[in-house]
């Protein structure tokens, strides 16, 4: 390719506090439509914003996740436009004075390599009303209308679909674990507007850039990026020019599609918001924030590796937060972590799956899972560990050790002399496998180890019957 | 006599010692709003408020309010009353909830009335501009002369005696400038004195909730009761409620500077011999008076950035009167049509000149030499007026160069007189400091009034000073034609 794509990233995030981000109405999405409005959501002459301090705590907690530098002078400012989703006529944002400046992310590029992405501006925004459009009228839920939004504006330092793709993760997962918001793209609550340009490698100067709406998963920034690179690029090698336009990326084709081209941009003629004067934030207050910001995806990606996990594992059990959750809960100060990680990451979701049933909604007690991992770690073979665990998602008032008595299940035994007395005995029984063993007939061992599990009543390991068969075939 | 002549305190004896009732003031205030031919009402409501004058038992004998009948400008929200800010494009609209003054007016068992007439969207310093049409001055039975506006309805009414106080707002001088013509006090105190919650905003940076009364002690009391913390006005001041009335008769002797360049720019015999008679009073009791420069240039530019600012706040607080929510709703094709034919139909020439200029203020290319100019020279203002009153206690000027402007008669925009004397009331809400307006004189049988403008804060101060003034004038408790009732 002779071009570098230019990406830069904007991400909205509504954030899931328990009231609106200027008003006191209620903020759960899940009401009839027009059940959570206030009188100041609906623009009513004489009502006035109210901060909502939980949002500026939030927006706190990400921006120093972002390693930004915090504003300690919280202010606001109005935007003016008409649209009909917009009650005010204006929209109360932070255009002059956003509450976190410059910092960056990290990220893995497509090589593996860890790159830098730094960030212009994260600020505290209100949403506007949703809108549902019909032939012949549209309808308005004002339930949107003033949710909290925070505002991620990247520098264009992104220069594929993949390391928009991870940036946007790494963002959601920061979103997500510091109990800001749902973080659901699917949903809406985590909204991406993205930004692409090329230019030749070598120069400086941006290209005409295109804007991509409509991305709803992190798998579709990629690909539309992806896309969109190789057609700008067709264009320029052509001899064309890229129009400046906003596009949408359509899934079924796995192309963007022109939706509108620019013209001159709007003039929102921005002014401070008169009606909230400018609040300080004391150094304590700002540090408070940071310091009961809950646990976030890097730091718990690091314990869980020192637990033991692979990173693989540790990403798997963080893809929700619910799951993390319930891991940290049943590997309590660490103990059994890794088994208890196999069993969440194979049994478990297969469980889950299977019934299509979320973890918040698995049945069974974190700390009984904690002790079924300890079970097998004690020699409990990972078959009567799973008999264990079926027998206690059906019967809820007995606990793992009262589900290893109903199910007659016994450890079976290492011990090295009862071993051997029955290998002695079934070899003894058994010549022609002796003599199918040493033909080379592997089959054999698996036969010998049964007939020794069945003369044993399965009270001994298997594994150990394996090791001593083989050496006292060896012998013979 | 009547009771309703007398001052709040001596209502409230009467009332306490049953020698009148809240239902026989509020039938008396009714009538007298009946009367009026100023044209100063939206509504009277007469059923509400004898319901609710009736429904009030015993004379509550700590609280001076229980059972005072008042009025309110129409651009405070009353639930469940229509508001309609004279402006056609609220025609009809009622609102769901109480202006917090209103509230606190219900929880002192004050009587409301009926709501007053206004310059449309409180936009307009003459009382002409509201959907009623003028709205008289009671001093002038031949209705030549203007109210003076915005609040021109709650002026014209404590001015002919129809309350003892109404609910005013502030945002250049709509309170202070018609409590001049009408010969009445007008009080905007301390910007985040009172929550404006409720107030329909015109400019907040410059509106105020002000009100009007006859007794200063009355206009104290008010200040007492209105203050506070509010927290649906996230601006209101979290500082202590100020006493006013219980410390309005500390003798004290205060020190006054006499912006000399307005003084300059009045022509007015009348009003300048009463001026200085009054500054003469003042020094007789002990009381300093000095002549101080403000500059003449920062005066002649306080009209200006006023505009600016002001249009430029309008436009956008007034951008959700679009048909959409509330008010009335003319159909389109699509949502802009929607808008554009409720903002059309709904707003009077005047508004749509004041919006134009807003938005051209604020856009892009302008804001710097246009705004962001009036900003800074607002601040620049500011800081001159602050800068006087470390010296002195109260800046003390005549409030207006005239009586009453006759109607029709356009003054000459650039003069000296238009540009500083007439506009130099904005400076109490460039610096939004507690300021009032006091009848001064008469002349031709037309008030004219002194203003006194404070230390932010410092209410307490200021009304014992409105009591020296007061006492010096000997104007306190008048009304148009209280001789004839």
């Amino acid at each position: 390719m002779n071009f570098e794509a230019v990406i830069g990233l904007e991400i909205h995030v509504e954030m899931k506090t328990r009231s609106k981000m200027f008003s006191s109405s209620p903020n759960s999405f899940t009401r009839f439509p027009n059940t959570e409005v206030t009188c100041f959501d609906m623009a009513y002459p004489g009502t006035m914003p109210r901060v909502n301090k939980a949002a500026v705590i939030n927006a706190i907690r990400v921006a120093n996740a972002l390693h930004m530098t915090i504003d300690p002078l919280v202010r606001f400012d109005r935007k003016n436009y008409f649209y009909a989703d917009l009650p005010k006529g204006f929209q109360i944002t932070q255009q002059f004075h956003p509450i976190g400046r410059e910092g960056y992310l990290e990220i893995k590029g497509r090589d593996g390599e860890l790159k830098r992405i730094g960030i212009e501006r994260i600020h505290m925004e209100e949403d506007t009303c949703k809108q549902l459009h019909f032939a012949s009228y549209s309808l308005l839920d004002y339930n949107r209308a003033g949710v909290p939004l925070i505002e991620i504006v990247s520098h264009p330092e992104m220069r594929n679909g993949t390391e928009a793709m991870r940036y946007v993760e790494a963002i959601r997962n920061i979103v997500l674990f510091s109990g800001t918001s749902d973080g659901k793209m699917e949903e809406g609550s985590l909204r991406c507007d993205v930004n692409v340009s090329l230019r030749p490698y070598g120069t400086k100067k941006f290209g005409t850039k295109v804007e991509i709406k409509n991305l709803n998963s992190t798998k579709n920034i990629e690909s539309a990026l992806d896309y969109e690179i190789l057609r700008q690029s067709a264009i320029l090698l052509s001899g064309g020019k890229v129009q400046q336009e906003t596009r949408r990326y359509d899934e079924a084709s796995g192309k963007t599609v022109l939706m509108r081209v620019k013209t001159d941009a709007v003039d929102y003629k921005y002014f401070p918001e008169p009606n909230i004067t400018p609040i300080r934030l004391s150094p304590e207050f700002v540090q408070n924030a940071i310091d009961t910001c809950p646990e976030l995806y890097d730091s718990k990606k690091a314990r869980y590796v020192a637990l033991g996990l692979s990173e693989v594992d540790a990403d798997i059990l963080l893809s929700s937060l619910a799951m993390a959750k319930y891991f940290e809960e049943a590997s309590i100060g660490g103990k059994f972590a890794k088994t208890v990680a196999n069993f969440l990451i194979s049994d478990v979701n297969a469980y889950l799956n299977k019934n299509g049933i979320s973890i918040e909604e698995f049945p069974l007690k974190p700390a009984y899972l904690n002790e079924l991992a300890g079970l097998q770690e004690d020699g409990f073979t990972h078959k009567q560990v799973m008999q264990a665990l079926n027998y206690l998602l059906e019967n809820q008032d007995v606990n793992p050790k009262g589900a290893l008595e109903a199910l007659h299940i016994e450890k079976q035994s290492n011990d090295d002399g009862l071993v051997l007395a029955f290998v002695n005995d079934v070899l003894a029984a058994n010549p022609q496998s002796i003599a199918d063993f040493k033909a080379g007939k592997d089959r054999a061992l698996g036969f010998l180890v049964g007939q020794v599990m069945k003369a044993a009543k399965g009270k001994v390991n298997p594994s150990a019957v394996s090791k001593v068969m083989l050496e006292e075939l060896k012998k013979r | 006599m009547n009771y309703l002549d007398l001052s709040i305190a001596d209502i409230h004896a009467a009332l306490v010692a049953k020698k009148v009732t809240p239902l026989e003031l509020t039938k008396e205030a009714l009538k007298r709003a009946h009367e009026s031919k100023d044209n100063a009402f939206e509504m009277i409501l007469d059923d509400e408020a004898i319901a609710f004058a009736s429904s009030l038992g015993e004379p509550e004998e700590d609280n001076l309010l229980w059972g005072i009948p008042y009025l309110a400008k129409d651009n405070f929200s009353t639930k469940g009353l229509p508001t309609t800010a004279s402006s056609n494009v609220l025609n009809g609209y009622k609102p769901l909830f109480d202006a917090h003054v209103i509230d606190v007016l219900k929880q002192k068992k004050a009587v409301l009335i009926g709501k007053t007439t206004l310059d449309e969207l409180a936009m307009g310093g003459t009382g002409t501009t509201g959907h009623l049409g003028i709205t008289y001055n009671p001093y002038d039975p031949k209705h030549e002369r203007m109210m003076g506006g915005s609040s021109c309805g709650s002026a014209a009414a404590v001015a002919a005696g129809i309350v003892p106080f109404a609910l005013g707002s502030d945002t250049g001088d709509s309170v202070r400038k018609p409590a001049s013509y009408g010969g009445v006090i007008g009080v905007k105190p301390t910007w985040g004195r009172i929550s404006r919650y409720g107030l329909f905003p015109f400019a907040p940076s410059l509106d105020h909730v002000g009100f009007f009364t006859r007794y200063v002690s009355d206009a104290a009391l008010l200040c007492d009761v209105l203050s506070g913390r509010d927290e649906m006005d996230s601006t209101s001041s979290e500082k202590p409620v100020p006493h006013c009335l219980e410390k309005l008769s500390e003798e004290k002797k205060p020190t006054f500077a006499v912006l000399s360049d307005i003084v300059d720019s009045i022509h007015d015999e009348t009003i300048l011999s009463s001026f200085r008679a009054l500054c003469q009073k003042l020094e007789e009791q002990g009381c300093k008076v000095t002549y101080v420069p403000f500059g003449k240039e920062a005066l002649e530019s306080i009209y200006a950035t006023y505009i600016v600012i002001s249009c430029a706040e309008a436009t956008s607080n007034d951008a959700n009167l679009d048909g959409i929510k509330f008010g009335p709703y003319y159909e389109g094709k699509t949502y802009q049509e929607v808008m554009f034919n409720a903002r059309t139909k709904g707003f009077s020439e005047l508004i749509k000149r004041r919006f134009v200029i807003g938005s051209f203020c604020l856009m892009a290319e302008n804001q710097d030499v246009l705004f962001l100019r009036a900003q800074r020279n607002r601040a620049k203002i500011v800081a001159k007026t602050n800068e006087i009153l470390k010296d002195v206690d109260f800046i003390l000027v005549p409030a207006a160069p005239s009586i009453a402007p006759k109607l029709g008669q356009s003054s000459d925009k650039l003069s000296d007189e238009y540009l500083i004397a007439d506009n130099h009331l904005a400076l109490g809400n460039f610096a939004g400091l507690p300021s009032v307006t006091l009848p001064l004189g008469y002349e031709e049988g037309m008030p004219f009034g002194v203003n006194l403008m404070g230390r932010a804060f410092e209410e307490e101060e200021l009304f014992q000073a409105c009591r020296l003034v007061s006492d010096s004038t000997g104007l306190e408790g008048s009304y148009y034609g209280k001789e004839d009732k």
